[in-house]
């Protein structure tokens, strides 16, 4: 597209409606001259108000390009006019905001680290390599968490371990467990919400590497490897799970999905095709849409796999323990999808546990305390009177999205 | 018309297939029933193609081309001609009677013996050992069993004594003179690695284990000299005197330093984003140890100084065993490095990784000097004779890919390649 020169000069009439390109940084240098109806006046006015108030993350400076003094946040002289709106409500609404205070917490530096970690998530899923690994955006941080490590040897001798004792299935399901979590993880970090992306970050300043979850799993389970070895029915099948890099298609989460909740709901996680008898490997077609479903992909699947929990949880909440309550129904559109998945993942641990109780479900909400080490819920006593009004409201307000997760009791 | 001809010619070796899933391998299949299964082999024709004893290799390469990331994708080209199997495509020496498991550990004997032997360690429980003449002939020389697969070996340094390691979480040193092995150490999980320690006024057998510890043994006494806490599991360790390096899991790395009593040198960051998997000690022009090669399951190694004159030019990394080389723009298929081993005369490395190859590298010259054909296994081992004219390599299954892709019948094998000339040094210009 052909660069505004009028932008350039700051002086373009048709703001963001222009059909030219307005260079990100090139251009918002307010000009006292240029009489303009300009198309977002009193959505700029409104944004200068919330300046202060914490802002919701989509508006990163990085989409509206900065451009230094000015623009307009001192207030006065450049938005008293209307005629002077356009040349500040172009592209970089915001410019002046970020620069004079990231109020969306991520500098540069953090933001390398986050776009680091989405990219080399995304390796780590195509290119097949170990995944039982730990793994670090950079050399010299911790430890991101919730990656369980293991070696080549570890997990072949627990097979050879196992068939010795003619219990592959049992090493089978362990490792079906293992490769379902990481590949939740995994897709947890290709697509961070905000308050992932916050704890990751406070995560990766902090040098002390966060306690491994393996403790819940390692106090509970027969071998001294620490493989979960989850009381799994007669009805489960052996079934194979496969290291692939597939995420649309595995084979393994489905089956172990559907076997592993032998005694529970399977549907509870939207995965409606696959019954309560596993599917045996190698009939792809069963376990495609269902994994598709299941593969925590960010928005439509999740929240499918989020509402149609809810009454999975609902009928079984009462066997639940307290971390798998329901899903708070009113939450923000970030929160609802980091907690619908940790909610799923959760009850998928509960269920799959079933005796196990709360031992396993400690687990992997330890897994999931790594991304939110704050609880589920936050009292009211740590929420501004903005955010509890924001809660209490039929709407949330843009510009004033609280980051924080509502009280519980605010829920219903 | 060629799968018709096989499908004939041999009925079906027993081989256990993911489909079935019981732990004893199944009745011999009849490819019908393969067909029945739905394998998601993309290829019909292929699937009637398991029933050779030959293309034993290639059945390996079959079930793989239901995964993306299998050697499959690199191993259709190969299977184009029925009778090459690509077991050896760099047609170097066999060892003869090779371990029926896969390979662990490769060593050397040391230059106070005179001519070259070889050990080995497998997940068949034993340790083998091969004369190794210079016409390149092997011969089997003895072996002994542990209770568990063996995870490494090493040589005293008057070679009479070989020292090994075990999942049965014992180190046993085994007199090659009296072809007895007793155990020397132990542990409270299975011990990775063991090596021996020759010092001026000390000597001593070093064992890292899962158990989280380091341990020094006297090998006359049952309990350790001296026992080190690890910050977590050991995954490799090299010695070379007086530096020794111990890689563990979470990305630990820490340098000890042997002079007197062993202790702690340095904590290091690792260089590496993954899980480490080999290193190996490097040493400069005087023959000091100064710094360490460290290879992860990321396709990457890491050259680290421990002193160097400039940290953020001397220390690199370096990527390797990937799919694509140079075209980084498509997703590549990324392979663990298994082992690391430095030319005892040249200073240059070699690596080899679970994609089947083996590479040779300059570190100083950060160039490579040659990467190897692709192996229808991954190679689990390496190491050079003490003298840098035989390299050795071990083609058999690193679990990289899980369970799946586990078959007992296949052969392991182990290759012995003249090193000589392949890794001088390129001349810096």
């Amino acid at each position: 597209m052909t660069i505004c020169q009028f932008f350039l000069q700051g002086r373009c009439r048709f703001g963001d409606r222009c059909w030219n390109e307005h260079p990100r940084g090139g251009g918002g240098r307010p000009h006292s001259a240029g009489p303009v109806r300009g198309a977002g006046g009193g959505w700029g006015a409104a944004s200068q108000r919330y300046a202060n108030v914490i802002q919701p993350p989509i508006f990163k400076h990085s989409t509206w390009g900065g451009s230094g003094d000015g623009g307009g946040f001192s207030g006065a002289s450049d938005f008293g006019s209307p005629g002077n709106k356009s040349a500040v409500f172009s592209q970089n609404r915001f410019s002046a905001l970020s620069s004079a205070h990231p109020a969306d917490g991520f500098s540069d530096e953090e933001q390398r680290l986050l776009d680091c970690v989405a990219k080399d998530m995304a390796t780590w899923e195509s290119s097949g390599q170990w995944m039982f690994s730990c793994y670090s955006p950079e050399a010299g941080k911790p430890n991101v968490s919730g990656f369980r490590e293991f070696s080549a040897e570890e997990v072949r001798l627990e097979y050879y371990n196992c068939s010795a004792n003619n219990n592959t299935e049992n090493y089978i399901n362990s490792v079906n467990q293992l490769v379902q979590e990481w590949r939740n993880r995994l897709q947890e970090l290709k697509a961070l919400n905000a308050s992932g992306k916050e704890s990751l970050l406070s995560q990766l300043k902090n040098a002390v590497t966060q306690p491994l979850p393996s403790l819940g799993f390692g106090g509970q389970q027969a071998s001294s490897f620490g493989f979960p070895s989850f009381p799994v029915s007669s009805s489960s099948s052996a079934a194979s799970f496969s290291f692939k890099a597939n995420p649309s298609v595995p084979p393994g989460n489905a089956a172990a999905v559907g076997s592993s909740a032998a005694a529970s709901n399977p549907p509870t996680f939207g995965v409606t095709s696959s019954p309560s008898v596993p599917n045996p490997v190698g009939s792809g077609n069963s376990s495609a849409p269902s994994a598709a479903s299941f593969s925590f992909k960010t928005s439509g699947t999740t929240s499918g796999c989020g509402t149609s929990g809810l009454s999975g949880f609902g009928s079984s909440a009462a066997a639940n323990s307290s971390s798998t309550a329901p899903l708070p129904v009113s939450a923000t559109p970030s929160a609802a999808t980091g907690t619908s998945q940790s909610g799923a993942s959760s009850a998928s641990a509960a269920q799959t546990a079933g005796a196990s109780g709360h031992n396993v479900t400690s687990a992997p909400s330890a897994v999931r305390d790594g991304i939110r080490p704050e609880r589920l819920y936050t009292p009211r006593s740590e929420l501004t009177a903005e955010e509890l009004r924001q809660f209490a409201a039929k709407r949330f307000t843009l510009g004033k999205i609280p980051l924080k997760p509502p009280p519980a009791d605010m829920l219903h | 018309m060629r799968e018709k001809q096989l499908r004939t010619r041999r009925p079906q070796s027993a081989v256990p297939t993911p489909a079935a899933g019981a732990p004893a391998p199944p009745p011999p299949l009849c490819s019908r029933r393969l067909r029945r299964e739905a394998r998601p082999a993309p290829c019909a024709a292929l699937r009637r193609a398991v029933s050779r004893e030959v293309s034993s290799a290639v059945r390996t390469r079959m079930s793989l081309f239901g995964s993306t990331s299998g050697f499959g994708t690199g191993g259709t080209s190969m299977f184009g001609s029925t009778t090459a199997d690509n077991h050896n495509p760099m047609k170097d020496i066999e060892v003869t009677s090779p371990p029926d498991d896969s390979i662990s550990c490769l060593a050397f004997s040391p230059p106070t013996l005179p001519g070259n032997f070889l050990i080995a360690g497998s997940w068949a429980n034993d340790v083998r050992c091969w004369e190794v003449q210079d016409n390149g002939q092997t011969i089997p020389k003895a072996q002994q069993m542990h209770t568990g697969p063996v995870l490494d070996g090493c040589w005293s340094d008057d070679g009479s004594k070989v020292f090994t390691a075990s999942c049965d979480k014992t180190a046993k040193m085994w007199d090659l003179n009296s072809n007895q092995a007793i155990q020397i150490a132990q542990h409270d999980a299975p011990v990775k690695t063991i090596h021996w320690i020759k010092a001026p006024n000390y000597s001593c057998v070093m064992t890292g284990s899962w158990d989280k510890t380091l341990k020094f043994w006297d090998t006359r006494s049952p309990t350790p000299m001296m026992t080190l806490q690890l910050p977590e599991r050991c995954y490799c360790a090299d010695v070379v005197h007086p530096m020794a390096a111990v890689a563990t899991a979470e990305r630990g790395l820490i340098v000890y330093q042997l002079e007197n009593q062993p202790s702690e040198f340095r904590r290091i960051e690792s260089p590496l984003k993954h899980q480490h998997r080999c290193v190996a000690i490097f040493k400069d022009k005087v023959n000091k140890p100064t710094g360490f090669a460290l290879g992860s399951i990321e396709g990457r190694v890491a050259i680290h100084y421990i002193n160097p004159p400039n940290p953020a030019k001397d220390n690199f990394t370096f990527k390797c065993h990937r799919s694509n080389g140079t075209n980084t723009s498509a997703p590549q298929d990324i392979y663990a490095v298994n082992g690391i081993a430095f030319h005892p005369v040249h200073g240059t490395l070699a690596t080899v990784g679970s994609d089947g190859r083996f590479s040779f590298w300059d570190k100083d010259a950060r160039t490579k000097l040659k990467t190897s054909e692709q192996l229808d296994q991954p190679i689990s081992a390496c190491c050079f004779n003490h003298n840098g004219n035989i390299f050795a390599y071990a083609s058999s299954y690193d679990w990289s890919k899980g369970h799946e892709f586990y078959n007992p019948q296949k052969k392991n094998y182990i290759f012995l390649r003249n090193a000589a000339e392949e890794l001088k040094p390129r001349n810096k210009k």
